[in-house]
């Protein structure tokens, strides 16, 4: 039995240590947002935080995040920034990827909301997305940018 | 709602409707008329319309591009509808393909006239509904965004509709005219973002069911290979696996949860029969593809005596190109759930092929089509590889065999050890020039799969392998189109654009080399080969412009060009490259692209999007794509051997759209084709290289300089 602490609430699993925390989150808890891509940590499409590090949760065993802090794409808020700025661009085409991409851009922003254009790029690029939305996501999150200065 | 017998009854009726030439108002339906309203639309009593959509949401946009045609014409508040994937039946046939399938980029321009159709007799009986409510002509009411008003008086579409359903269909309705769109021309948010960006989007993967079995199945190393023996042994100590057995595409794990299948299949030791294809490595593929160029194929085209003249005139060139195999790549691997019963079987799976899937479950369960749901998820990207239903199937006989609803998965391996490629392909091509640098002969020779034959559909001349070069418009006076056909067992399929993501690459990068040997320039002597077709000669023209064709790149050091027709669409891009030429590595920064579908565009962002990740996916494969084959079988089994494009290599995309006369075009593949000539072009005349092989590594550049 592995305690987790997902997205503000807690979680009791019956699973072994070594499970792959993607497997728990989506199949186990049914949070299926968070995507199976590569179960090698390369497309980024699994991405969750842990105690707010974006985290390739398909090669993390879930046995070493016992009660940390774990925030999937359905702990975002609607109403946070970068949510809203993907809406507003109509970033997604398929959209399998885009959950990952939105946690890993989330992270970004909340300990660099001033991230340059370049570092947004270079961060980004452990992401793939297969519809080729590089071009919005990355418009998306610098109007993020935006709608946070508005805000604070 | 929709009943079972509904729909068994409205099975097989043609379309049999005629759209006039605009300018007339009337429709007259048929007889039999298809649009049978409550099939496709209903409108709750708070006022949602929810419409059932035929084809396969995969990325492309399909739901908001479709049903936002029925609430223009219905005159609909678009934050109410909301969009559902049609189950497999034969109403939701797609009467131009005669099946219900998404793919050769077609929905929008199948479906426009019915949907139209089918919103406006809506309409219809909103308005006769009201009218005999409130005992007032037709003609003096209004119906606009979701109510028809009178005078002081209002009701909402949504209060009418159940007594609009019970009137007769009208056999003649209204179009709007141009003028009157409030959404066409003009587009809508995506229907889809909001569950998408939440993560409450159910792909294929997603679905759960209860008492659910998961299931991961073990391939053969090489294609060809079949189950020879099995020793599950050591894998049925894994705890939660439930059982292991041989289907008909190799070992199934089944067990209750996924890391239990997974770990189980680890276990497991299977031995395989010999494959004909054991020893075939990239080294002997390439050797095979090219003796197949020697051989004898099947004549496709033949225009005056290109070898004749080819023999005796000294301005001229050859080449011989060689192509990989491609994989889809879709970010979403096969997964899909099936549950077989006794008497009923239900599939909820991300396909592009709603009628194949049925079949499938058809011939695997024995049961008759009406004990058969199938359910449309979302697709997590589908490029034509989800059109191949053979994951279902899988699936399909997993369930039957454990009578338990399975979830089947494919890890990344999985995914691209089932093959399905876009197939590889060597082709040989001559031309010749006369004294003015005029194009006189054209020689094309590709050894290439059948795709069609792969997919139930065989022909002479399979259609993908030389579609793009016979049927170009360049006007060209001696002509030869040969297609060898390559029999491996290496399973090839649908891959975005088809046949012309290598056939656009081999013309025209040939036509720059002839212009090169010339030494005119590429525009000027496309223009010349394109005399007499407008609409390919004015994306050539606005391509030129916006990009400031003949002028210095804005970003790079060279520009280059490619031109091509597909999917009913003229593409026309210019990309601005630069080269380092210590590593060979190659950056787009720049890529415009001129667009025509002809003289309507039902929704233009959908549109770029679609001109933007067609660009971005064929880029992809210009420049990182190609699946290798060891010893031992396909060897680039996941990102880190089959990488793809990132955000850091992805250049800025321009769309222009040209605006013409004529049949409405496709969209979701025609921008991939021109983007690796342009960029092969822009090699040729800004570095003096020649890339006759594909994807360009940088290792192989560098050789070339």
């Amino acid at each position: 039995m592995v305690e987790l602490y997902l997205n503000g609430r807690h979680y009791k699993v019956d699973v072994e240590e070594d499970t792959p925390l993607l497997w728990v989150i989506r199949e186990h808890i049914g949070l299926t947002g968070t995507k199976f891509g590569c179960g090698k940590g390369i497309c980024g499409a699994c991405t969750v935080l842990v105690e707010e590090n974006p985290t390739r949760s398909c090669i993390t065993p879930v046995g070493s995040v016992k009660g940390k802090r774990i925030i999937t794409i359905e702990g975002i808020p609607s109403y946070h920034p970068v949510k809203r700025a993907w809406i507003e661009l109509d970033v997604p085409q398929c959209g399998y990827c885009q959950p990952g991409q939105i946690v890993e851009a989330y992270a970004l922003l909340n300990k660099n909301p001033r991230a340059s254009k370049e570092e947004i790029i270079s961060v980004m690029s452990s992401h793939l997305c297969r519809c080729g939305t590089y071009g919005r996501i990355l418009k998306a999150i610098q109007r993020a940018q935006k709608l946070m200065e508005v805000k604070a | 709602m929709i009943t079972r017998r509904d729909l068994i009854k409205l099975g097989g009726l043609g379309l049999g409707l005629v759209l006039l030439p605009e300018g007339f108002k009337l429709v007259k339906a048929s007889e039999n008329p298809q649009i049978k309203p409550h099939l496709w639309a209903s409108i709750t009593k708070d006022n949602y319309l929810m419409l059932l959509v035929n084809k396969s949401e995969m990325g492309q946009g399909v739901y908001t591009g479709l049903s936002m045609i029925v609430a223009d014409e219905l005159d609909f508040p678009w934050d109410r509808v909301i969009v559902k994937s049609a189950p497999a039946r034969d109403v939701y046939i797609d009467k131009k393909m005669g099946s219900q399938l998404t793919g050769g980029s077609t929905s929008v321009r199948n479906m426009y006239e019915f949907l139209r159709l089918l919103g406006a007799s809506v309409k219809e009986m909103i308005l006769e509904s009201a009218s005999r409510e409130w005992k007032v002509p037709k003609e003096k009411l209004q119906a606009r965004m979701g109510y028809v008003s009178y005078a002081n008086k209002k009701v909402s579409y949504g209060e009418l509709w159940e007594k609009a359903l019970k009137l007769p269909i009208p056999t003649q309705v209204r179009l709007k005219e141009p003028s009157e769109f409030i959404y066409i021309g003009k587009g809508v948010p995506r229907i889809d973002t909001q569950e998408k960006v939440e993560g409450k989007a159910i792909f294929g993967i997603d679905v759960r069911l209860k008492d659910m079995v998961y299931a991961v199945v073990e391939r053969p190393p090489y294609f060809g290979a079949k189950v020879k023996s099995v020793d599950d042994s050591q894998a049925r100590q894994i705890k939660d696996l439930l059982d292991v057995f041989t289907i008909s595409s190799g070992v199934a794990v089944c067990a209750k949860t996924v890391e239990g299948a997974l770990k189980g299949r680890e276990k497991l030791k299977v031995e395989w029969t010999k494959s004909p294809l054991e020893g075939f490595d990239d080294e002997r593929l390439s050797q095979y593809y090219l003796d197949m160029l020697k051989k004898k194929g099947v004549v496709a085209r033949k225009d005056g005596n290109p070898t004749l003249l080819l023999e005796n005139t000294k301005r001229k060139i050859s080449a011989v190109y060689l192509l990989p195999y491609l994989y889809h790549a879709t970010m979403e691997p096969m997964a899909c759930v099936v549950d077989v019963k006794e008497d009923r079987c239900t599939v909820y799976a991300p396909v592009q092929a709603q009628t194949w899937t049925l079949q499938t479950a058809k011939s695997i369960t024995g049961l008759p089509e009406d004990k058969i749901e199938v359910y449309t998820t979302y697709l997590g990207g589908g490029f034509g590889r989800k059109s191949n239903v053979e994951f279902v199937k899988e699936a399909l006989e997993i369930s039957k065999k454990l009578k338990k609803p399975v979830k089947l998965i494919y890890t990344r391996e999985d995914d691209v050890k089932s093959g399905w490629y876009r197939p590889m392909n060597a082709t040989h091509l001559e031309g010749a020039l006369d004294e003015k640098g005029r194009v006189v002969a054209l020689y094309h020779k590709i050894a290439v799969p059948a795709v069609f034959e792969w997919a139930g559909r065989p022909s002479r001349v399979d259609r993908a392998a030389v579609e793009g070069i016979e049927n170009m418009f360049y006007e060209i006076p001696h002509v030869h189109v040969e297609f060898v056909k390559v029999d491996l067992p290496i399973p090839v399929w649908f891959w975005r654009s088809v046949g012309s993501t290598h056939n656009a690459f081999t013309l025209e990068t040939f036509i720059d080399r002839l212009a090169h040997l010339g030494k005119r320039d590429p525009v000027e002597l496309r223009l010349e080969l394109l005399k007499n077709h407008e609409r390919a000669k004015k994306v050539i023209e606005v391509v030129a412009e916006k990009a400031g064709w003949g002028k210095r790149p804005m970003y790079g050091e060279a520009m280059g060009l490619a031109y091509h027709y597909s999917f009913g669409s003229h593409v026309a891009q210019v990309v601005e490259v630069s080269l380092n030429k210590n590593t060979g590595e190659i950056k787009v920064h720049r890529v415009v692209c001129a667009i025509d579908i002809g003289p309507l565009v039902v929704h233009p962002d959908l549109l770029v999007s679609q001109v933007e990740s067609a660009v971005i996916m064929g880029l992809s494969a210009t420049l990182k794509e190609k699946v290798s084959f060891s010893k031992n079988g396909p060897s680039s089994l996941n990102f880190d051997t089959y990488p793809i494009l990132t955000m850091a290599e992805a250049p800025q995309v321009e769309v222009h759209i040209v605006k013409s006369d004529g049949p409405m075009g496709g969209v979701g593949e025609p921008a991939l084709p021109p983007v690796a000539p342009a960029v092969a072009n822009a090699l040729l005349w800004g570095y003096g290289i020649q890339i006759n092989n594909l994807p360009m590594a940088p290792e192989v550049i560098k050789s070339l300089l």
